[in-house]
């Protein structure tokens, strides 16, 4: 039996091998970081600065901070409810089963597996002030008059990005709840049809009651995981224009790739982790009360 | 009458169903429409809906102006790299820990493992780009693809667990009572039987690793290196780049897990349900 047991532990040892050289290192090290003046242009002078990079960061005259923590809760929970919501609908039309609903199913959840990127980069184009998609499809119903400038307008860049998330999550949250959806027994349905009870009353009174394990689950996980998804409004905005999609990883991404200020790109990855170990405490403890198993 | 509503509510169901596929085909639709239009169709208005000599100019501009083939080939090496040894490191690293016995210390291990999880990637990417600065191994696909395998392997370890924790632990015990090693049963009894659970946890760490973008960019840095992310990226601050040749770029980059999703999509979604956290 004790022997078993280590080999049980050489059999993990390399996955904690790998965790430990490329994951748990250079997060303690880019905590490190976030307290040095660190810049590409400056190597020979890495010091410890003590909170200069988060002043810097909390009162940068270019990128009003607090605009930027708005932006990342709206980011967050308005693209969150919608693709909730769209992808419940979506898995509640697919419960019962249709002639061709395997295809179906595989196209309207193919956007899964695509790069986040690559997505960004085919809505901007979707959402081009000139020749996009958005714009004909609007001049053409009569809607508007003159293009949009979804990207360059301060005033519709934020909801072009979330659009563009929405669309990419929705798959996610119908696989899941689908899959939660087909676990809930036929009795349950049969015992409230008895009682009387429509559609309407079995959707609120048995289906949502009996899958909300999985509902808080994957809202919960899946809220870290826009929070620490940058990649759309990279290719789309890059945070622009005038501050106006900038979220935190966004902020963080550019201080290293545009200013090559590693100091303050680490102290927003730090803001992004400790926001991230808070969230994770409660999501265990609402997790563990619910003895949720998603 | 009770007819009539049933009658509306499927056909309700049927439109609700079509405006879901509209919706999720209409981008794909729309950029591969681009990719096949010549730059002048591009830039018309109002547009054009399907082109009007469609041909693939754009993706022979794509291979000839820039190391596209390349870039794909480096992409390929590293998702590959990357899921073939994410999936060997955690079908024995899964087995153990579905099998494994001190209940308290499994827990940790998962938990030090969901950490990893919500640690995104370039969160770290300073560090790691000056650690391997340091010992001169940026820019280097080989390292990339070890640096990705670190990314995917937790992941792949829960998944792999959730599938062994399936298979009764009394399959190895009677081979073993037959002389097997505990590694003979593990190779020749009990992965045969999850072969489907063994390609989704392949799939999921080829489709994460092929999107990867930003830790790429930090650590490689010649051309001859870039993987399709990379190049695209660099094809939005190029002077001179046009939506067609981008537009044929995104498609190929898209392609690929397409195929993956395609093929594995059965098994992509149990392994998704079965335990994951994973978006």
């Amino acid at each position: 039996m004790k022997n078993e047991n280590l080999k049980y532990r050489l059999m993990i040892l390399p996955v904690f091998a790998l965790l430990t050289l490329f994951m748990y290192i250079p997060v303690v090290r880019s905590i490190g970081i976030a307290f040095q003046h660190y810049t590409m242009f400056d190597l020979s002078k890495v010091k410890y600065c003590g909170l200069e990079n988060f002043s810097k960061i909390i009162f940068d005259p270019d990128f009003n901070f607090f605009q930027i923590l708005l932006n990342t809760a709206l980011w967050i929970f308005v693209s969150l409810f919608f693709q909730f919501t769209l992808g419940f609908c979506l898995a509640l039309l697919l419960k019962k089963p249709f002639k061709g609903r395997g295809i179906y199913s595989g196209l309207v959840f193919y956007a899964w597996a695509l790069s986040g990127f690559a997505i960004g980069l085919v809505w901007a184009w979707m959402f081009n002030g000139q020749f996009g998609l958005a714009n004909d499809l609007l001049l053409r119903a009569g809607i508007i008059g003159l293009p949009i400038g979804f990207l360059s307008d301060p005033n519709f860049a934020l909801i072009s990005v979330i659009i563009a998330n929405v669309w990419y999550g929705i798959p996610f949250f119908a696989i899941m709840l689908l899959a939660a959806l087909q676990s809930v027994p036929t009795e349950l349905y049969e015992a409230a049809s008895i009682d009387g009870a429509g559609p309407v009353a079995k959707l609120f009174r048995v289906t949502i009651p009996t899958i909300m394990p999985t509902i808080v689950s994957t809202t919960l996980l899946r809220t870290l995981w826009i929070m620490n998804f940058p990649d759309i409004i990279y290719a789309m905005t890059n945070g622009g224009p005038a501050n106006s999609t900038n979220i935190l990883a966004t902020q963080m991404i550019n201080k290293i790739y545009k200013n090559y200020d590693y100091g303050q790109g680490s102290a927003l990855g730090v803001i992004i982790i400790a926001l991230l170990m808070i969230y994770a405490v409660i999501y265990l403890k609402i997790a563990s009360r619910k003895e949720t198993s998603v | 009458m009770k007819g009539a509503t049933k009658t509306i509510g499927t056909a309700a169901r049927f439109l609700a169903l079509a405006i879901f596929l509209i919706l999720a085909i209409g981008p794909l639709y729309w950029i591969v429409v681009t990719s096949l239009k010549g730059p002048k169709e591009i830039y018309t208005s109002p547009l054009l809906y399907w082109p009007s000599h469609p041909g693939f100019a754009s993706y022979v501009k794509l291979f000839s102006f820039s190391s596209f083939g390349t870039y794909f080939m480096n992409s390929l090496l590293v998702s590959v790299i990357a899921a073939a040894g994410a999936l060997v490191i955690c079908a024995f690293s899964g087995f153990a820990l579905s099998r494994y016995k001190f209940q308290k210390e499994k827990g940790k291990i998962l938990l030090a493992f969901y950490f990893t999880q919500m640690v995104p990637g370039f969160i770290i990417m300073v560090p790691l780009y000056a650690m391997m600065a340091k010992i001169g191994l940026t820019d280097n696909l080989l390292v990339l693809g070890v640096i990705y395998i670190s990314m995917t392997i937790a992941f792949s370890t829960i998944m792999a667990k959730g599938f062994f924790d399936n298979i009764p632990a009394s399959i190895e015990e009677a081979a073993m009572i037959d002389g097997c090693t505990t590694t003979q049963a593990l190779f020749r009894i009990i992965l045969p039987v999850m072969l489907p659970g063994l390609a989704a946890i392949f799939a999921f760490a080829f489709v994460n690793v092929w999107n990867e973008l930003f830790l790429a960019v930090m650590l490689l840095s010649s051309e001859g290196n870039m993987t399709v992310p990379v190049a695209l990226n660099s094809f939005i601050s190029k002077a001179g780049i046009s939506w067609d040749v981008m537009s044929a770029g995104i498609v190929v980059a898209l392609v690929p897990t397409m195929i993956v999703f395609g093929i594995g999509q059965k098994y992509i979604v149990a392994g998704l349900t079965a335990g994951s956290v994973k978006g």
